[in-house]
């Protein structure tokens, strides 16, 4: 049996506001494999980023389950759901979302701070040597209108890996950048998944991108309509499958 | 405590948003210059009009009851001054000497002088002034401050000699070393001589002839004293202190010096509270100002805040965020304020040449400050609440 990091049943999510209400998710169940990098994608409106933000806790869902670590995550109280996020998750936007108050390196340390307050030492260390991986040492001082939009982007990185999550989420992490300077986030974002055994959840529009993921769902209207193993399936055999634009739930 | 990223992302804030850091500070340094300025000022305007109308009279006078019948058919109370009854003690206390020993006892009790009142005449260059008369021991003397306030000769009695206010002096013609007769309304009389003249400053102060305690009351006639005259330490204390001690003494009756000054205390405390009201609302002004410039912070850093929750932060710390930028700006905008108080007393007490002194004690200093503080981290309470009250994911959805 498959070591699945998250594993969902029957997720539904409705918004409602006042009398109106629209439902965005419909029934999902997903398993997702610990280490693996999976790629959601679908058009605009169909619900995947929805999705991803139940998934990371952000959202939760108007019903079903989501077993993250084997542990029911669903109905948690607002501040335990906080202080899992914070252990186990980390997260890198599509608008970086950095605090322009701080620097580079105080931007990485905050989830730090979150958790166990000031940042000792060897931690701040840790800190420079992941700025260093990724590449931005340079900029370590620097505040983040200071810094271009990939330089952005690599400190939300950083900043999403310095508590050591099981998981991270990416909502459309390259979808502000250009394409060079997004393929070499995304090839970051892969080398680094890999080397910290980390679970990497990406919400991405670019079929391309996506084909570097071990695994691509597709989703339409609010429902999964193909979960594509690029892995056991092969890139060439992928990519065939994913040009056929067809895809029903 | 201030090591926590609450305040490290709070004095951040505050860093970051300089203008309007510097506006609200201002603002409330400005509010608590007026509130330490005004109440210093009322509080040592009223202390030197208080220091004037009593700091050089008794705070509480021991005098007989006011009817012996009341005490006689009265009920027996178990008192401590529980003798025989003595008929004339309508005008006189005769065994007087029970009360100064235990009142000395009293640490509230500054200075006790048994006194002996009276009139009399004196007659120079065919002119008959009629004059008060105090006979009093050198503690008496201490009581109305002669000894500071002599412009000729010596505060000092014994024998013949007589201590004069200015007033009488002035019209007699005296001077330090002058002989005179002192008649009383019996028509004897007795020598005394000018051993100083003072100035009290108050009219029927300087009215006054002070004579020892012995020599008045041979002149008197008096066999007990007329009175007992009581200095306290904390002024506005004697009405509290004389009822008490009125509780234990059936025999004297115990006058303290706001029963004789209703009208001044009446004007005193409507002057604190129209003092107050103003503060109340400099106070008020102030909070509103905080809670609607932190509360355009909290919907200018909402960006900041929805992320800050994504990656864990609880709603408490969220609100704390808040309430510790409120604590920072009342904190050094109190500090600054009271600066800005003590320049402004500096500069009217030195330019404006006024005749009395403020207020500047530590209470005066910390009040203004405890409220600026409480204040404008009440105030901090709205943004506070609406930071804990946002969701993540509005912000995330929303870009």
């Amino acid at each position: 049996m498959a070591d699945n990091i998250i594993s969902a049943k029957n997720l539904n999510k409705i918004y409602a506001s006042g009398k109106m209400s629209a439902q965005v998710l419909f029934d999902i169940s997903l398993e997702i494999e610990r280490n693996s990098f999976t790629a959601l994608i679908g058009p605009s409106g169909s619900g995947k980023s929805t999705l991803l933000n139940c998934l990371a806790l952000l959202d939760p869902p108007t019903s079903g389950s989501i077993v993250i670590d084997g542990k029911e995550q669903a109905g948690k109280d607002v501040n335990s759901l906080s202080k899992y996020r914070n252990e186990r998750i980390g997260f890198v936007f599509q608008f970086h979302y950095l605090l322009p108050e701080f620097t580079a390196l105080e931007n990485i340390l905050i989830p730090f701070n979150i958790g166990k307050g000031q940042a000792p030492a060897n931690t701040v260390k840790e800190a420079e040597r992941l700025m260093e991986r990724i590449g931005i040492l340079m900029e370590k001082n620097k505040y983040p209108g200071e810094m271009s939009g990939g330089q952005q982007q690599r400190v939300s990185i950083a900043r999403a890996l310095i508590n050591k999550p099981g998981i991270i989420f990416a909502d459309e992490p390259t979808g502000n950048l250009d394409t060079e300077t997004g393929g070499s986030v995304l090839s970051l974002m892969k080398e680094i998944n890999a080397e910290n055994n980390t679970t990497l959840v990406m919400v991405t529009h670019d079929r391309d991108i996506a084909l570097k993921a071990d695994r691509v769902v597709e989703l339409v209207n609010g429902r999964i309509c193909r979960s594509i193993n690029i892995k056991s399936l092969g890139l060439k055999e992928a990519e065939k499958l994913l040009e056929n634009r067809s895809c029903h739930p | 405590m201030f090591r926590s990223y609450e305040w490290m992302i709070a004095l951040r804030f505050l860093k970051k948003g300089k203008g309007q850091t510097v506006l609200i500070i201002l603002g409330i340094a400005m509010g608590v210059a007026v509130q330490f300025f005004l109440a210093s000022l009322m509080s040592g305007l009223q202390a030197s009009l208080v220091d004037r109308t009593v700091g050089a009279a008794p705070h509480i006078t021991v005098l007989p009851a006011d009817s012996l019948p009341g005490y006689v058919s009265g009920p027996q109370k178990a008192s401590s001054d529980n003798r025989n009854p003595i008929y004339s003690e309508k005008t006189e206390i005769l065994s007087w000497q029970q009360y100064p020993e235990d009142l000395k006892k009293d640490a509230a009790v500054k200075s006790i002088s048994p006194t002996v009142n009276g009139s009399g005449f004196i007659e120079r260059g065919g002119v008959t002034v009629p004059v008060i008369l105090k006979g009093v021991t050198g503690e008496g003397l201490k009581l109305y401050k002669i000894s500071e306030n002599i412009v000729t000769g010596k505060a000092e009695l014994s024998g013949d000699s007589a201590v004069f206010g200015k007033k009488i002096a002035d019209r007699l013609s005296l001077s330090a070393g002058d002989k005179l007769n002192l008649k009383n309304d019996r028509g004897e009389q007795v020598f005394v001589q000018v051993n100083g003249i003072f100035d009290i400053g108050s009219e029927a102060g300087n009215s006054l002839v002070f004579l020892s305690l012995d020599r008045a009351r041979s002149f008197l006639r008096v066999d007990g004293v007329s009175s007992i005259e009581v200095q306290v330490i904390d002024v506005f204390a004697a009405d509290r202190i004389a009822k008490r001690y009125a509780k234990g003494y059936t025999r004297v009756k115990l006058e303290s010096w706001q029963s004789k000054n209703r009208e001044l205390l009446q004007a005193l405390s409507a002057q604190s509270s129209s003092t107050n009201t103003i503060l109340f609302f400099v106070i008020i002004s102030i909070s509103l100002g905080i809670a609607s410039v932190l509360g355009i912070a909290a919907v200018q850093k909402q960006r900041q805040l929805g992320i800050l929750k994504a990656m864990g932060t609880s709603n408490g710390s969220a609100a704390k965020i808040f309430i510790y930028q409120g604590f920072t700006l009342g904190l050094f905008g109190s500090f600054l304020g009271v600066l800005a108080g003590l320049a402004l007393g500096y500069m009217f007490v030195t330019f404006a040449g006024v005749n009395f002194g403020f207020d500047f004690s530590a209470k005066m200093i910390i009040t203004p400050v405890i409220l600026a503080c409480l204040a404008s981290t009440l105030a901090s309470l709205i943004p506070a609440r609406r930071a804990a009250g946002l969701s993540p994911i509005e912000v995330i959805r929303n870009g």
